[in-house]
């Protein structure tokens, strides 16, 4: 008898025991509003990745947040000093999910691959592609290409694994999504969660993580939370235990609980006002230029955002060089400006307040996403276009479905929407004739900027030079009102301290899966 | 007309009745005077003033862009009893069109409409409005006609029924045999019987057809910004519900309040009109 009721005990302890053991190894992360509803995890034809993706899928190369590069699935690499040829060594021993070899055939594959996806651009510069030995390749160049490894190590560059790939065409990311990284995706259900468990083979880690064995947390899933507030209880009640970004809003409430830190890593993300240049009004410049002269940049760091971050006056995050524009260039407020332009251009006020032409008022559409924060700022600056006689008409879409409206080329008039991306080659994704309606979203075409894209993207020999030549194409972007800016996000992360230990600095230029592998879970 | 009237009587004579009656007497009065009797225009700015609480300068205080709650709940009901009682207007008179067409001349029409209003019927009102929206695109007047749409089988059902048990009555028989038209008997003798249990059930619908509203309001499908809605209101005030809880209860009670009473003087309606029963037949 007592032995049955101890055999008993012992295993109603085990069954309470045993998945306790199991759960405290899990983690749940949320991404919010601006990473809400990619619709898939194939990094090749990707328009649209969360943060989930690094955890999945390894590139060659990382960037640090000083700019450097360090070899995650390379090794070593070198340049010919004409720069017409790059060779990459890679690391040994590396496995795909599936159990593929990753080696110098999966480059091969790997970079043609991304013929015709409108991530082109970024191997558009190679040539061919040489495989050496099984650990080394060699690109050669149509021409040399000084943001080849930026390129390499941006979120679009994760190698997935080819048989995988080609088997699964179409479904490659949404119903399997097999890379190397330290995390393979268990289940992805769009707009909601992703389930991650640990690769327990992974051993690849490169020099940004202090581990370099396979991650700490075993069973990952990152929720897709579209409303800050939601986010924010979610962390508090800790329903989840880390956040990839903090709305500014609740900041001080979240600095303020006990067993939760805030981490700031520098900003990656400007929020602007993309201005269709392809309809009317907005044919007419000094429409573009009234209405970007009537956002408010100050009142809304301040107000909205208290003031966390910075006034966005360009379309380029602050840390990039060839942000440093001639002042004169920079898009900032000015009321009176935006009202002297409109009346020259035959906008007169009516007795509303509103603007009218020939009979017509001023009446603009202006798009904005589902999430709470976007839908903020569009308030406000439908409140600062009102202020100069521009009623502008706010139309919500939810997150995943907008960049079809936008394709549609000629429905869309303004919108707030933001970017995160780290590089000036952000400039030819949002502004290059090549790709109009999305994300070309303001449909500039125009062939001097056409010109000044080219010289910038393929004539640029060196860094500087490329630095100096993007500075000219930013210049003469601003100088056409193709966009209002706004504001430039500070990037905070929040976590469960009780939760989660997190390393003490973040490497990289945002929290990747370098960091995350060095995150555990306290018992 | 006489008996109109003491059935009205009747109905505002009860304790419930007359509040209730009073209440939506009031809200219909600011949503018709809103642009005279709301302290602020709706969608005025003053962002050193947000999320500031109820005080003498703003009776409900303000929502996160500095705007006076008051007035955007007073525009509020412009917009709720608007997109309510035009909805469930262009509902009932369509429901009464098909459902006494169908119950009056019977056979494959009667089959095909009653096929089609149970398939709906069969689904909740706020899927059939939120497919509805999404099909047309989301705004007051596409909220009005997806709100229409998902009540129409309910009108069509009801009158339906009543047509089709009036339709036997002897008095309807005698007209017929007299040489009357199907129009004649239809719109003179059958629909002013059928008539009042519609109107009553109309009027309850209102009260849901309201929180309809809202609710593609809270959803971002209803009102586009800065045009308030009571249910928008709610669906911004969560942002701020530690900050400023304010923002989302006024606009809350408004919903609450107005359900209710619509739906106390439709059961005082009921009670006066003696018509339970026949409510049900539907």
């Amino acid at each position: 008898m007592r032995h049955q009721i101890k055999a008993a005990l012992l295993s109603a302890t085990m069954l309470v025991a045993l998945p306790a053991a199991v759960r405290a190894q899990d983690a749940i992360f949320a991404v919010t509003a601006r990473e809400v509803g990619a619709p898939s995890y194939n990094p090749i034809t990707a328009t649209k990745l969360n943060s989930a993706n690094s955890l999945i899928f390894d590139r060659l190369l990382l960037q640090d947040a000083d700019q450097s590069f360090h070899g995650l699935l390379a090794t070593s690499w070198e340049s010919s000093p004409d720069g017409m040829q790059w060779t990459f060594k890679l690391k040994p021993g590396v496995k795909f999910h599936n159990g593929e070899p990753f080696n110098a055939r999966v480059i091969e594959w790997w970079v043609p691959k991304f013929a015709g996806t409108e991530n082109a651009y970024t191997v558009e510069a190679i040539q061919r592609v040489e495989v050496i030995d099984d650990l080394t390749v060699r690109f050669h160049m149509k021409q040399p290409d000084p943001n080849l490894l930026f390129n390499l190590a941006s979120s679009f560059m994760g190698i997935p694994a080819p048989k995988a790939y080609d088997a699964l065409g179409d479904k490659f990311g949404v119903a399997e999504a097999i890379g190397t990284g330290p995390f393979k995706m268990e289940k992805f259900t769009v707009g909601q969660q992703t389930v991650l468990v640990r690769n327990d083979d992974y051993k690849w880690g490169s020099d940004l993580s202090q581990n370099k064995g396979p991650a700490k947390i075993k069973r990952l899933t990152v929720r897709e939370i579209a409303e800050d507030s939601t986010a924010f209880l979610e962390l508090k009640t800790g329903g989840i235990d880390m956040v990839y970004t903090v709305p500014t809003d609740f900041l001080p409430r979240l600095q303020a609980e006990k067993n939760i830190k805030v981490m700031t890593i520098p900003g990656t993300e400007i929020v602007y006002m993309p201005i269709n240049t392809s309809v009317a009004p907005f044919t007419d410049i000094k429409v573009r230029e009234a209405v970007a002269l009537a956002v408010n940049q100050k009142e809304i760091l301040n107000t909205l955002y208290g003031g966390a971050g910075a006034e966005a006056h360009g379309f380029l995050i602050s840390s990039l060089e060839e942000a440093k524009v001639d002042p004169k260039y920079q898009i900032g407020y000015n009321p009176d400006r935006a009202r002297a332009l409109l009346d020259e251009a035959g906008w007169k006020v009516g007795p509303n307040g509103i603007r009218a032409k020939d009979g017509a008022p001023l009446q603009v559409k202006l798009w904005t996403q589902n999430g709470t924060e976007f839908k903020r700022v569009t308030e406000v600056v439908q409140a600062q276009l009102k202020a100069i006689g521009v009623q502008a008409d706010i139309t919500v879409f939810d997150a995943s479905t907008i960049n079809a409206q936008y394709k549609k080329r000629t429905e869309h008039q303004l919108a707030v929407r933001g970017y995160s991306w780290t590089n000036a080659d952000i400039l030819d994704w949002f502004f290059s004739a090549k790709r109009l309606g999305y994300p070309n979203v303001s449909m500039l075409d125009d062939p001097q900027a056409e010109a000044l894209n080219d010289i910038a993207m393929n004539k640029s020999k060196t860094w500087d030079e490329r630095v100096k030549n993007f500075r000219a194409y930013h210049e003469y972007i601003l100088s056409r009102f193709a966009f209002a800016p706004i504001y430039e996000p500070a990037n905070s992360f929040a976590f469960n301290t009780k939760k989660l230990t997190f390393p003490t600095a973040i490497r990289g230029t945002r929290l990747t899966s370098q960091s995350i592998i060095d995150v555990a879970v306290n018992n | 007309m006489a008996a109109n009237r003491s059935v009205l009587a009747r109905t505002l004579l009860t304790p419930r009745g007359g509040i209730a009656a009073g209440f939506l007497a009031v809200t219909v009065a600011c949503a018709l005077l809103s642009p005279w009797i709301a302290p602020y225009a709706y969608d005025l700015q003053n962002l050193s003033q947000a999320n500031r609480e109820p005080s003498a300068l703003h009776w409900l205080g303000t929502d996160e862009f500095g705007r006076d709650l008051l007035s955007r709940i007073i525009w509020g009901a412009r917009t709720s009893l608007a997109v309510g009682v035009t909805s469930i207007a262009a509902s009932v008179i369509c429901g009464m069109t098909l459902g006494a067409a169908a119950g009056y001349f019977g056979g494959a029409f009667d089959r095909a409409v009653t096929a089609v209003v149970d398939l709906t019927w069969s689904f909740p009102e706020i899927l059939i409005a939120l497919i509805f929206v999404a099909i047309i695109g989301p705004g007051l007047n596409s909220t009005a006609i997806a709100i229409a749409i998902g009540y129409l089988a309910q009108f069509t059902r009801l009158t339906r029924a009543q047509v089709m048990a009036l339709k036997t009555e002897t008095y309807v028989e005698a007209t017929i045999s007299l040489g009357a038209g199907h129009l004649y008997v239809l719109f003179r003798r059958i629909l002013p019987n059928a008539l009042t249990p519609v109107v009553v059930a109309g009027m309850l619908a209102t009260g849901d057809a309201i929180i309809l509203e809202a609710t593609l309001g809270f959803f971002g499908l209803g009102a586009q910004p800065p045009t308030p809605s009571w249910g928008a209101m709610m669906s911004s005030g969560t942002a701020q519900i530690f900050i400023a809880p304010w923002i989302i209860i006024f606009p809350g009670l408004a919903i609450a309040a107005t359900v209710i009473a619509i739906n106390q003087f439709g059961d005082a309606l009921i009670d006066a009109l003696d018509i339970r029963g026949r409510l049900r037949e539907g």
